[in-house]
């Protein structure tokens, strides 16, 4: 395990560059890696190669978004003087306070990439002068943060004539606030990467070797060629988690029935491996006025100034996520299954109509059936928070492969003694018979529990376990593969010899090349010239974590990524992705072996028609058993054979259609009527046949009353509006509750209506409407009716669905208000009377309604 | 999203914007049950689950049915299942499978899963242990066997009638009877059967049959079936091979034998096996383990007459303009610090660039893709050997995954992948390889464990090689623990309890919790929670009866042990006079009723040594003590 780094953060940096007119000078900075074409080369200043370092180190501050991790930017060699010193007691000319210290964030980065080198020369003696502030600013800003860090980073391409005076006094006094200096040079000479700078001036010679005898004598100092220290930058750095100490129980036998004979330990858990991703890329897109701006976005590259100016600048914004709900519906309904293929075209396409939340309820999908669960959840299990031992079992019965999860520890309470002997105890017995522990934890009370295997784990100084989820039963697929080693033919007799099966001599290369691929001795040396293997997991980074993290710091820091492009990867980051050269080489003669003596074929079995049966999807049934279609290497395979025997499958099919179209459907037995309305479809789901809109007969699934209560029957209200009219009439019929049903019909038809979605349904109200109506007559509910049909006027017409009273309109004869001479005719009374009716009906025609 | 598509995901693919994983979300199952009627498979036998009671191996067949149909709610709710009989004289009046061939009968149409089906099919069978005639009544056998081509027509049709076309399509034939032709080597039949079949192939669909294999009638697979049901995997050069999903069992373990094909097998990837340079070989990839979660809720929208699931969609906007960005103009950086103050931060909000025009600070989604692949190909690479004993316990994060060859893609695959197979094993060795499942996947190293075929009854371990994501540095946490007292000598004699770990023995009880409410409110029955059963518990009494002694022995050497006596010096200064009282005190006050006079940190210096929660006020903690003390007397 790799050691405990100190805590990340409470670190002030101040970066001190260097602008004097020599870091003006321009460099070519060759690109790597495009080993094929001209080494693409840029033109950099010294300064804003020095900068880069500075900005990435920055970067990083940012990235990592801690408050304790702040930094400044004092410039020496500058034409004015602004520093801490000056300003008290006057001196240390050309040093400048450029940025103070704080947290920084992309406008430090903005500001930073902006400076230039000054043109008026200098007096050349200000770098010591510039750490000599540089001490000063951190000691006055970290005078009340006693357990920060002060970093210093000096900048500088060494050519500027350094006066060299109480350097001993500053190294004491860096000294004795334990600050930290680094000073990275242009081109400057280093003999650990061997590199050593051609016509190096007699100046920067001087300065070189100062600098090396002054870093000696600072106690925490490194000193570096810029080139190498840009690449470290990038060198892969593992951000530093310490896992929080959970405390929990660990039980073996029932400490609750039979507290002797069953023990419990005081234990706390930690992770040991938890899975590292990363960051997470924000989304960006131009921000531009599509009005006036698009006039300058034609013109553009005319107007293109590549100079200083602010000249056509591009906002790029970040973009948010928004989540929105939709609905599939159709629009004209559910009546197309005997439309033949041109129909199909008209039909209205399916809209996906946005819904509000508010509007939405939670639930579950039992299958295609819609089981309601407003909080999302069920009633969990119960259960206490502890790891229970359920046995031990022989560690050589592992079964590695099933560990599905991070690892943990668990150890023993640190603040108690006597938990720590008890685990110790156990762990070194486990240890000793070789044994894991079968076990069930549960994180807090009331979590779900997970089923685990505890494992005996001997530091040096502290005995404790490893535990790692196993899978549940449910957890495992247990597909069926044919067997490699033990073939079969179809009498059931065991086949020995087959071009799937390894010849005894293709096993014998085989071992030669495992063999020849050992990695057991192919890595480091240790202390005592002993290899060790090769590979080990405390030092191999996440390729992917640590590129995106180079990329999106890069992208940060430069202003054009085509320019600039992004450096090829640290080689820490790829040391693994190739074997080891000797290794390769080793394995030379025993790979040849084996190239000839399996003599794989590349896609050669597509190519093999079948002798005895022609059945030329052959291949394709492997697929399609298989189902990986989608699979790379796959996808070459169409071939004409393929087309044909699929047409030949369609015509058969077609000849078969017209008498396998759906039969109308035995209304008494719901299972049938959901069948009809589920058959390829998926937007149908529901355990309720949708309701037909043609206004013809409903499909009536009667649902057995108890057994299948409507989910949609309000409470009180003995119609619900899945299915209003069979419900009605159903009521009817019992002929008891008839008030009670014409009311609740009438209730229903105004909630439906009034719904979003509602015109799916019209026609199916107006057909309660004219049931409703008929009833009424019959059963001296006119009253009642008159009212409905006037409440319904009212909340439809004038905002809910103007729509639905228009349809109402339409089927004002027989859905007209009762008068008293229809209500005579079958016995019964209104009191309207035939002249209003008459009047309202006419007004009908008028558009005065009712 | 449906818990049976987690099983198609890798852990990797978390940005859905780059992953098109529709592909395996519209990729259904469709299976259609064949179950033979004929007498033999009426007759009535002794129930091996119940004393005394009758049944068939029909209505075992049918019962096997709504047990699959149950657990597709939780693998494959969006999958469809269909029962047809055959060898019956009952004929579909109307409605489908009404023109189907004679002698074949559909008792449930195609229909993705759905409660209403399953209860009916729930009562049928409930009705028919209680009634033992009524299956003989509502489904008579036909006298003779019908032509096994009958059969797979009639299947042909109710499969194209009901299953979507993108779907998975097969067949679970269920039969005892090994000689449908009853002797007869009518050839034309064997004929008609075999092209029928090859139509059904040709279609998509895959026959898995199901033998019922008796005591006094041994199903003989060599007798017809052997001879008809070509498998997919067949070609000219293992034609002479048996088909692999062949299966005869028991009638009692027709269940379990249909759990291994309740879902399809699915290949996660099908990508090139790089053993050396020119050495490369084809494997497919599949998830044996992972991680079944409870299915996420879903929002339904009330659209009056029945519920109806909205879909989420989610689009990138530009809050500023409220206005949604085409995908194609959005490219991807990095967040701007978070107290970033300059004057374009100002002037245009939070999070935006100012960029000169004609230059690019972001990346295109290309880019990114290769910063995440290193610009790594799919494909596996070896990169060499190891001791078995490299593969250490703690270097886990993740399930593993198992390749097996595919030799359609690289001829001699397979035996390659067998010999590397059996001399790792010889060996003792394990493979290291470098991994990139996937286009959008990033590279891992990985540990390539061998296994070899098991041979035997039941359930047999496949041969591939189980492929064990090893962690990263970054994965790795320090060790926060560095030092603590040991025992000093051994102080226990484990007892051995059980032979490893069976995953099979620990069916998840959250999970099983969660979907027994599910079913109980799709079909509208009170769920009893007292009834629920959690495998999980330990059998406390196994262990009291093993290990009770041992125990009682340990704890008496642990008060014995000097060791446990030493007093741990406290790191850092900051600590308060101790506050702590020993167990002894608390309890001697709790006993005279003064638990309530301690103070609050004292309360809770002692619920933290017990491991037991700080929260709330003084009476939950002292409710807390309370109760601790009265469960360790």
């Amino acid at each position: 395990m790799p050691p405990v780094s100190a805590g990340a953060g409470y670190t002030v940096t101040i970066f001190l560059v260097d602008v004097s007119p020599t870091m003006g000078t321009y460099r070519t900075l060759h690109l790597s890696p495009h080993p094929n074409e001209d080494p693409p080369t840029k033109q950099v200043t010294y300064l804003q190669w020095s900068l880069q370092f500075a900005m990435l180190k920055i970067q990083e501050m940012i990235f990592n978004g801690r408050k304790t991790d702040q930094c400044g930017v004092i410039l020496f060699g500058t034409d004015e003087t602004n520093n801490i010193i000056n300003r008290k007691d006057g001196g240390y000319d050309h040093v400048t306070e450029f940025l103070q210290i704080g947290q920084p964030n992309a406008d430090t980065l903005a500001k930073l990439a902006s400076l230039r080198a000054s043109t008026s020369n200098v007096p050349g003696d200000v770098a010591i002068d510039a750490l000599i502030v540089g001490i000063e600013t951190l000691s006055n800003y970290l005078a009340t943060k006693r357990s920060w860090t002060g970093r210093l980073v000096l900048l500088t391409d060494g050519e500027s004539p350094i006066e060299i005076v109480d350097w001993e006094a500053i190294a004491k006094r860096l000294n004795s606030f334990n600050y930290r200096l680094s000073i990275i040079g242009v081109d400057f000479d280093d003999d650990e990467i061997d590199f050593h700078e051609k016509g190096k001036s007699h100046v920067k010679h001087e300065n070189e070797s100062f600098y090396h005898k002054f870093a000696a004598e600072v106690a925490n100092s490194v000193m570096g060629t810029l080139s190498f220290a840009l690449q470290e930058v990038t060198r892969p750095e593992v951000k530093q988690t310490r896992s929080t100490l959970m405390a929990t129980v660990l039980h073996l036998g029932d400490p609750a029935n039979n507290p002797l004979e069953s023990v419990e330990i005081i234990v706390k858990t930690s992770k040991c491996t938890a899975l590292a991703r990363p960051k997470s890329w924000k989304r960006f897109a131009p921000r531009e006025g599509k009005s006036a701006d698009e006039m300058d976005v034609d013109s553009a590259p005319t107007k293109h100034d590549d100079g200083d100016g602010n000249v056509n600048k591009v906002i790029w914004a970040q973009l948010r996520m928004r989540t929105e709900f939709h609905v599939e519906h159709d629009v004209q309904g559910d009546d197309g299954d005997g439309d033949e293929d041109g129909l199909d075209v008209d039909r209205v396409k399916k809209g996906g109509a946005k819904v509000e939340k508010e509007q939405l309820v939670r639930g579950f999908k039992y299958g295609s059936s819609y089981v309601p669960c407003p909080d999302g959840q069920f009633q969990r299990l119960s259960t206490r928070k502890g790891i229970s031992i359920c046995g031990f079992f022989n560690a050589d019965n592992f079964r590695r492969e099933h560990s599905i999860g991070e690892v943990h520890y668990v150890w023993a309470d640190p603040r108690s003694p006597s938990q720590q002997v008890a685990l110790s105890s156990l762990v070194k017995a486990m240890d000793k018979l070789d044994m894991y522990a079968i076990t069930r934890w549960v994180t807090k009370d009331g979590s779900d529990p997970k089923m685990g295997v505890l494992a005996p784990c001997r530091f040096r100084k502290v005995d404790c376990f490893l535990w790692v989820q196993m899978p549940f039963a449910d957890d495992v697929r247990k597909y069926t593969f044919s067997p490699l080693q033990n073939l079969s033919n179809r009498r059931g007799e065991k086949v020995t010899s087959h071009p799937y099966l390894p010849t005894h001599e293709q096993i014998g290369a085989m071992d030669r090349f495992v063999d020849a691929m050992n990695l057991m001795e192919a890595g480091e040396k240790d202390e005592d010239g002993n290899r060790s293997p090769w590979y080990d997991t405390r030092v191999s980074y996440n390729p992917a974590i640590h590129r995106m993290k180079q990329a999106l710091f890069h992208n940060a820091v430069v202003q054009d990524l085509v320019a600039d492009q992004l450096l090829p990867p640290h080689p820490e980051l790829i040391k693994y992705f190739n074997l080891p050269k000797q290794v390769l080489k080793d394995a030379k003669e025993a790979t040849d072996e084996c190239k000839t003596i399996f003599a794989i074929k590349k896609g050669a079995k597509r190519l093999i028609l079948p002798k005895r049966v022609p059945r030329p999807r052959k291949n394709d049934h492997a697929r399609a058993q298989d189902d990986d279609d989608e699979i790379l290497l796959d996808r070459v395979a169409p071939s004409i054979l393929e087309n044909r025997s699929y047409s030949r499958t369609e015509a058969s099919y077609s000849q078969m259609q017209p008498q396998m179209n759906p039969m109308p459907v035995k209304p008494t037995i719901p299972r049938l009527t959901e069948d009809d309305s589920e058959t390829e479809s998926e937007s149908d789901d529901d355990a309720w046949p949708p309701s037909s809109s043609k206004g013809a007969k409903l499909p009536t699934p009667s649902p057995e009353p108890g057994m299948f209560a409507d989910p949609q029957r309000a409470p009180g209200r003995i119609i619900g509006m899945a299915t209003p009219l069979a419900d009605f009439k159903h009521n009817i019929s019992q002929g008891d509750v008839i008030s009670k049903a014409v009311e609740d019909l009438g209730w229903v038809v105004k909630e439906v209506v009034l719904r979003p979605f509602a015109e799916r349904r019209h026609m199916e109200m107006i057909e309660c409407l004219h049931e409703l109506r008929e009833v009424c007559l019959q059963e001296d509910e006119i009253d009642a009716w008159n009212s409905i049909l006037r409440e319904l006027k009212e909340c439809t017409k004038e905002a809910g669905n103007p729509a639905f009273w228009g349809e109402v309109q339409k089927h004002e004869v027989d859905l007209g208000l009762i008068a008293a001479s229809e209500a005579a005719r079958h016995g019964g009374r209104s009191n309207i009377s035939d002249s209003w009716a008459e009047k309202v009906s006419l007004s009908v025609r008028g558009k005065l309604l009712y | 999203m449906p818990p049976y598509d987690d099983w198609n995901k890798l852990d990797e693919e978390e940005d859905e914007e780059l992953q098109d994983t529709s592909y395996f979300e519209r990729k259904h199952d469709v299976i259609l049950f064949a179950i033979d009627c004929s007498e033999s498979m009426l007759a009535l036998r002794d129930d091996p689950n119940h004393e005394d009671a009758k049944t068939s191996h029909l209505l075992s067949a049918l019962d096997a049915a709504v047990q699959i149909q149950k657990r597709k709610v939780v693998v494959g709710p969006y999958d469809s299942v269909g029962i047809m009989l055959y060898n019956t004289a009952r004929r579909n009046e109307n409605g489908p499978g009404s023109d189907i061939k004679k002698g074949t009968y559909v008792y449930q149409p195609m229909s993705t899963i759905n409660a209403t089906t399953i209860i009916d099919l729930t009562q049928l069978v409930d009705e028919a242990h209680d009634n033992l005639d009524l299956l003989n009544e509502e489904y008579p056998s036909t006298e003779k066997h019908i032509p096994v081509g009958d059969l797979f027509t009639s299947c042909n049709w109710v499969l194209r009638d009901g299953a979507p076309k993108s779907a998975t399509k097969r067949i679970f034939l269920i039969t005892d009877n090994d000689d449908p032709l009853e002797g007869s080597h009518n050839s034309r039949l064997i004929t008609s059967a075999r092209t029928t079949l090859t139509d059904l192939l040709q279609a998509g669909v895959t026959v898995e049959p199901f033998f019922i294999s008796t005591d006094d009638r041994p199903f003989n697979q060599h007798k017809f079936w052997a001879n008809v049901l070509v498998t997919s995997s067949e070609s000219d050069e293992d034609f002479d091979l048996l088909p692999v999903s062949l299966s005869i069992s028991r009638i009692d373990d027709l269940l379990e034998q249909m759990r291994f094909h309740e879902v399809p097998k699915r290949a996660l990837f099908n990508i090139p096996f790089e053993l050396a340079p020119d050495l490369v070989i084809g494997i497919k990839g599949y998830g044996l383990v992972t991680e079944q979660k409870k299915g996420a809720y879903k929002y339904f929208v009330d659209l009056g007459d029945k519920m109806e699931v909205v879909e989420s969609i989610t689009t990138h906007v530009d809050e500023e303009r409220e206005a949604e960005v085409e995908k194609s103009e959005v490219l991807y950086g990095m967040t701007m610090g978070a107290t970033a103050e300059d004057e374009d931060t100002q002037e245009h909000g939070f999070g935006t660039r100012s960029v000169r025009a004609g230059r690019r600070v972001f990346y295109t989604a290309e880019e990114v893709r290769s910063f995440r692949t290193l610009g790594l190909e799919p494909g596996l690479k070896l990169l060499g050997f190891k001791d078995r004993s490299e593969l250490a316990f703690e270097d886990n994060v993740r399930h593993s995954l198992f390749i097996y060859p595919d030799e359609g893609t690289y001829a001699g695959s397979q035996r390659t992948f067998t010999a590397l197979l059996i001399s790792m094993v010889k060996k003792g060795k394990i493979g290291l390889v470098r991994a990139l499942t996937r286009r959008n996947a990033s590279p891992s190293f990985c540990a390539l464990l061998p296994q070899e075929e098991s041979e035997g009854e039941g359930w047999a371990e496949p041969s591939g090689f189980h492929l064990i994501p090893l962690p990263f540095a970054d994965d790795i946490r320090a060790a926060p623990i560095e030092e603590g007292i040991r025992a000093g000598k051994e102080l226990v004699d484990a007892a051995k309890m059980n032979s490893a770990y069976q995953p099979d023995s620990y069916p998840n009880p959250a999970l099983a919790f969660h979907y027994a409410q599910l079913e109980a409110t799709a079909f509208r029955e009170e769920f009893d929670p007292d009834s629920f059963e959690d495998h999980t518990l330990p059998k406390y009494n196994t262990i009291q009866r093993k290990a009770g002694p041992l125990i009682k022995e340990w704890l008496k050497c642990l008060q014995n042990d000097e060791s446990a006596k030493a007093v741990i010096v406290e790191a850092g200064s900051k600590r308060k006079a101790d506050v702590s009282l020993s167990e002894a005190e608390v309890r001697s006050r709790y006993e005279s009723g003064g638990l309530m006079q301690l103070r609050v940190d004292q309360m809770k210096d002692f619920l933290k040594s017990k491991s037991l929660a700080l929260s709330g006020k003084k009476a939950d903690l002292t409710e807390r003590i309370a109760e601790w003390l009265d469960e360790h007397p």
